[in-house]
């Protein structure tokens, strides 16, 4: 195999030399008529608010009903994220559907659903292992439309972590876990992708999200059962999901090499 | 953080990025319309759903995937249409000394990816792993592989 015959028949492939700029040109089109949309968008929800209002009646119905549908679904979400097969294991029956809200500050938050097991991904090259993927929602309370740049990945954090293991030894980091942040419509959709969580479901597993980086002392309390709590004095954004796992599906080996692998004195995990 | 979204952000990552991911797309796809569609549909993804990128190197990563993933997409659909890919390769790319090209589209995307963004785009082991969120020795692994591959697939078409 000669390499440079690779590079040469990759150069002589008929790329048009206008592919740029006619991209550029789809780009500036797509988004005029995106905006043309929205001002219509906007127009017509005017007019829905005033007969919503009228309707007083079933007015909570109602507001329950239109929050679930101008959310993007898990499904939406992940094939936004370029994601179809995970896409289709959200709709699966395997899926998780929460739908659950925390208000906290200014903020609702919603873990709407997760989903494990192997090769759901196509993006990720770990989907040959076990994974679980979970979308978060936030939005502000007041209807601000909440901007991506202003919710730093870094500085906000999404993470599983499992009651009767420390925080800062079962957590995003330590399951290799990453999470991708959109904005549609001023709502912040969060997709992570963990490590199967599974594994722990013989114990409490939880979800949490709050302003701040690596879990720590300041951050979480942990009960003497073993129980996760945000620390009193802990401000700040947060919400805390204890998440409805199948017990069966627990796997302790997979736990205590887990435990191996991280390098971690086992005393960490419950000290 | 880089921000998405608008368009003159997304403007400038096709100005950076397009050409290099219309190769990435043709490694997936005889068709070089087909690889347009599936670079063009990743810009336009950006536009509809912003991703808040971490840094360069997160966004030109997210791009990469993405397209091996769009163009992957439409490979199969070409597929369950029955459409055979060979004959679109004779129509699209009727280069000569394209063998070894050909050989590399017929890769499953794992092996293929690899080998083109090493031995095309120049990208080390290490920068591979770092763009496709894979160890460097799976990197290496599948590089060892592909090469394999290719040549088990280039003698049969010698015989």
């Amino acid at each position: 195999m000669n390499w440079n015959d690779y590079r040469k028949a990759v150069d002589a492939l008929p790329l048009s030399a206008d592919f740029q700029e006619r991209t550029e040109e789809l780009v500036r089109r797509t988004a005029k008529i995106a905006e043309l949309e929205k001002e219509c968008i906007s127009v017509k929800k005017k007019g829905f608010i005033k007969a919503v209002s009228i309707a007083a009646a079933v007015a909570l119905l109602t507001i329950s009903a239109y929050a679930a549908s101008r959310w993007l679904s898990p499904a939406q979400v992940a094939d936004m994220n370029g994601n179809a097969a995970l896409a289709q294991a959200f709709e699966s029956e395997d899926a998780i559907k929460l739908n659950q809200s925390v208000q906290t500050e200014n903020f609702c938050v919603t873990l709407a659903g997760l989903v494990s097991g192997e090769n759901l991904s196509e993006l990720s090259d770990q989907a040959d292992q076990a994974r679980t993927y979970a979308v978060m929602i936030l939005e502000s309370l007041d209807g601000t439309p909440l901007n991506a740049d202003d919710f730093p990945i870094v500085e906000y954090t999404l993470t599983p972590l499992v009651a009767g293991f420390t925080p800062w030894t079962v957590n995003n980091w330590t399951l290799n876990a990453s999470v991708s942040l959109l904005e549609r419509d001023g709502v912040l959709y969060y997709l992570l992708d963990t490590q199967n969580i599974e594994m722990f479901a013989d114990h409490t597993v939880y979800m949490a999200f709050y302003q701040g980086r690596m879990p720590d002392q300041d951050i979480f309390t942990i009960a003497e059962d073993g129980t996760i709590a945000f620390a009193e004095s802990f401000e700040g954004p947060q919400a805390l999901f204890t998440l409805p796992l199948d017990e069966s599906k627990a796997d302790p080996a997979a736990v205590e090499q887990f435990m191996d692998e991280s390098g971690f004195d086992r005393e960490w995990f419950t000290s | 953080m880089v921000p998405t979204g608008t368009e003159e952000t997304i403007c400038r990552l096709v100005r950076e990025y397009s050409e290099m991911l219309l190769r990435l797309a043709c490694t997936r796809l005889s068709s070089v319309s087909d690889a347009e569609d599936a670079v063009q549909e990743v810009f336009l993804r950006l536009l509809a759903a912003p991703v808040s990128f971490r840094d360069a190197g997160h966004e030109k990563a997210w791009l990469i995937r993405t397209t091996l993933h769009r163009a992957s997409d439409i490979r199969r659909q070409a597929e369950k249409r029955n459409l055979p890919l060979e004959e679109a390769a004779q129509t699209a790319a009727p280069e000569p000394g394209t063998d070894l090209l050909q050989a590399v589209q017929a890769l499953p995307e794992k092996y293929g990816a690899v080998i083109h963004l090493h031995y095309y785009e120049g990208y080390s082991i290490r920068e591979i792993g770092t763009l496709l969120d894979l160890p460097a020795a799976t990197v290496g692994t599948r590089l060892a592989r592909g090469r394999e591959r290719l040549r088990e697939m280039l003698k049969e078409e010698i015989k």
